[in-house]
């Protein structure tokens, strides 16, 4: 086997003494080896349901480099490029490597993951229906017509979110205001300073956004509309796992992407306390892990946490590193 | 979706995220969270939305919570770009909670903790609260913080004007907590704080006195302009002064600490020890401020902001401030009556400054039981304010030397840094007047400040 650096080496000042080169080398390998053994305990201890399953892992990588096509073709269009769809994969690579550079679109997009992950099993498992949820239906026959007109809005841009799940797609449109903004910064980067087609796709791209259209919008503007009763969204099998996971995410002011993640078995009591926060009865958020986690039931005494100190205690938490 | 449907309230930003014009319920709460129309938009998370906007040039749609301190407030707002910079916002689903009313005792100790926090003079007292140690953040409570660093161990209500008149003496420190009180030298009204430190709560080891006004400081003197301020002439004031005040009050304060047996018996010896490092601690002090006064009256920017002032109402409050040292030291200062006034053209706290230093030294250097006379005079378009004092005087070559730079005529170990007197003649010459000596040697000293007089009034 040939000797091969890491990228390391390359930062070293050229003429330096090989010794230390080597030694220096020697220490980016122990550090490497020293993440070994926790990653794949982590992996091999865990099943189907981990953040980090094959599938997880594969459905992120997939959506980062749909997101890289889409970059990419939005610039050649904008150039007017012949042929502008027919990307060269080595591009596409070295713009997934450039996107992975921004944390909030890797949290994104491995929420969604989870997301989607946490849809098909609760329509393997209860047969909850991954597009048309009971409350969807409910707000589509609302006799308000900005409510049904939302709804049917809705129940399009979640069947488009399905089919392009299970094609491992993620559109542009889909994506939070601040992690476009970030997709389109990479893509500038990517392609250079001062660069004419980045400039053109950037302003095409923020021309036809429109937050309030995709499908978190929506949700959003769903919930908040039901105002009083919002809580019959706290109900996964009511509301469907994206409705729940935005009411969830507005009833405990949390970051949609981390109230994703409160439905994983690693984060049980991050969910306990979200529900609780949210004024739930505790009955009823143990209704909702009978739902998520049938295998686990809530500790002893959990009743007797009060909503406020059920938000202090999840204050405390600092979700994903700053 | 339309827009004219009820619930929809409309407003538009400009490109410097200042709110035009608002619908109501927007319109108001934009009031209630202290902001105006037009105004720069004052509901944080609104205000978080409108920037994206613009930074993005993207459509947003987003719920966003505020809280106007009685309610919790949760709308969908809806931000898109307008031409010429601005945004167009509307917001939907306008939801409206009271909040549960606020637990008094901890809203009481919040509050207390903020005013601790934005207090624009600290000073730490004994058990007993008399004053260790002193610092102000301003110039306006310098005299103030001088005066208790240079004269330290008396109880603070000595230093200033407890308003209502109250008796300090053994006053128990919750009554004295949040007492209003009036500072020479400061023409805004302050507030004390106290909070008890270390013991228990029925007997604290000590305290922290604080001062804070609900009204804002005054503008700085327009003077000495921005980029002035940041010439590299003044290190010591810019980047020494700042670094060594804490650690030197802190010096200071635990001295005093040992000094006074705070926390146990001590043989006396350690406790002298204690007192000497304290009191050199507090020469320090003194001294680091003579240096930044020293390089600010000695660069070339240097000017005052002359203003109407009575030189007969600061010569009042100078006495007033080193009343207790006078007492102390057994001497009596005659200050122009309640009513006399002398109209004069000058700074008011660079008069209260040199005023303080002729005082200080007059104080310092009588015999016990003599007197120090502060006169007034008016002399055609000059008025004059002469600190008089009964000690040993001064000969003529010495009443050129005391004027100089690090001048202690012989004299050393009593706290003087030797620039009072010249730093104190810059200033009266900043103000278009004059500081001069007249002496004998036997028959005391007469320091004459003159400044312009204000032939308006």
């Amino acid at each position: 086997m040939a000797f091969v650096m890491t990228d390391a080496s390359f930062h070293s000042a050229a003429g330096e003494p090989i010794e230390s080169v080597l030694r220096e080398e020697l220490d980016h390998g122990d550090a490497m080896i020293g993440t070994i053994i926790p990653i794949m305990r982590h992996l091999l201890a865990s099943d189907d349901h981990s953040v980090f399953s094959e599938e997880i892992v594969a459905r992120s990588r997939a959506m980062l480099e749909d997101i890289s096509s889409q970059l990419l073709v939005a610039r050649g269009e904008a150039l007017q490029v012949e042929d502008a769809r027919n990307l060269d994969a080595a591009e596409v690579q070295a713009m997934v490597i450039a996107l992975c550079g921004d944390a909030a679109l890797l949290a994104h997009v491995h929420g969604l993951a989870v997301e989607w992950q946490l849809t098909e099993r609760l329509h393997a498992r209860l047969g909850l229906d991954p597009v048309l949820s009971p409350l969807l239906q409910a707000l589509i026959a609302s006799t308000e017509p900005s409510v049904a007109a939302a709804g049917m809005s809705l129940l399009a841009s979640q069947t488009r979110f399905t089919q392009a799940q299970r094609r491992m797609k993620l559109a542009l449109s889909e994506l939070p205001a601040e992690i476009l903004h970030g997709a389109i910064i990479a893509l500038g980067q990517h392609a250079g300073p001062d660069d004419e087609g980045a400039m053109q796709a950037e302003k095409a791209l923020c021309d036809a956004y429109d937050e309030g259209r995709s499908r978190l919008g929506l949700m959003a503007r769903l919930v908040m509309g039901m105002g009083g009763n919002a809580q019959s969204a706290l109900s996964i099998e009511h509301a469907g796992v994206g409705m729940f996971l935005t009411a969830l995410s507005i009833a405990t002011g949390q970051d949609r992407t981390l109230a994703t993640l409160t439905t994983n078995e690693g984060q049980v009591a991050r969910l306990a306390l979200a529900l609780s926060s949210s004024g739930m009865k505790a009955a009823s958020v143990e209704q909702q892990f009978v739902t998520l986690h049938p295998e686990i039931s809530l500790p002893e005494g959990f009743d007797s946490l009060g909503a406020d100190r059920a938000a202090a205690i999840l204050s405390v938490g600092t979700g994903y590193p700053r | 979706m339309a827009d004219s449907a009820p619930g929809v309230a409309k407003a538009r930003t400009d490109a410097e995220d200042h709110l035009v014009s608002a619908d109501e319920p927007l319109h108001s709460l934009q009031l209630r969270c202290g902001g105006d129309v037009p105004g720069v938009v004052a509901i944080p998370a609104l205000l978080d939305l409108v920037r994206k906007c613009r930074q993005f040039s993207m459509k947003l749609a987003r719920p966003i919570m505020a809280n106007d301190g009685a309610h919790a407030i949760s709308a969908l707002a809806e931000v898109e770009p307008a031409p010429g910079g601005g945004c167009t916002i509307r917001v939907r689903h306008w939801q409206s909670r009271a909040l549960p009313p606020e637990d008094q005792v901890a809203l009481g100790s919040r509050v207390a903790k903020i005013e601790r926090q934005s207090a624009e003079f600290h000073a730490v007292l004994d058990a007993d609260q008399r004053v260790l140690t002193a610092e102000a953040a301003n110039d306006e409570l310098k005299p103030l913080a001088g005066a208790m660093v240079a004269m330290p161990g008396k109880a603070w209500t000595g230093y200033v004007e407890v308003e209502g008149g109250v008796s300090s003496k053994d006053m128990h420190w919750r009554l004295l907590d949040g007492v209003n009180v009036k500072v020479a030298g400061s023409r805004r009204p302050w507030r004390a704080l106290i909070s008890p430190q270390g013991g228990t709560l029925g007997k604290p080891a000590g305290f922290t006195l604080s001062l804070t006004s609900d009204v804002a400081p005054p503008e700085q003197a327009p003077t000495l302009s921005p980029e002035m301020r940041t010439s590299d002439t003044r290190l010591i004031g810019r980047d020494v002064a700042p670094v060594l005040r804490q650690p030197i009050s802190r010096i200071i304060a635990n001295a005093e600490t040992i000094r006074t047996r705070l926390s146990g018996p001590l043989a006396e010896e350690y406790s002298n020890y204690a007192a000497d490092i304290a009191a050199a601690g507090q020469h320090l002090l003194a001294l680091i401020d003579d240096l930044t006064d020293l390089e600010v009256v000695e660069s070339e920017e240097f000017a005052t902001a002359p203003d109407h002032v009575d030189l007969a109402d600061i010569a009042r409050r100078a006495a007033g401030i080193l009343g207790v040292r006078a007492r102390e030291q057994g001497v009596i200062v005659d200050a122009p009556r309640a009513g006399e006034t002398l109209p004069a053209v000058a700074e008011f706290r660079r008069v209260l400054q040199v005023l303080l230093n002729l005082l200080g030294n007059a104080i310092r250097y009588s015999p016990p039981n003599s007197q120090v006379w502060i006169r007034l005079e008016q002399e055609g378009s000059t008025a004059k304010v002469i600190v008089a004092d009964q000690g040993p005087g001064l000969g003529l070559d010495e009443q050129v030397k005391v004027f100089e730079k690090f001048e202690r005529l012989g004299r050393s170990g009593d706290g003087g840094s030797g620039l009072g007197l010249y730093i104190s003649r810059k200033l009266a010459r900043a103000m278009g007047g004059d500081l001069r000596v007249e002496s004998a040697p036997g028959h005391g000293a007469r320091f004459i400040l003159s400044v312009p007089a204000d032939s308006a009034a």
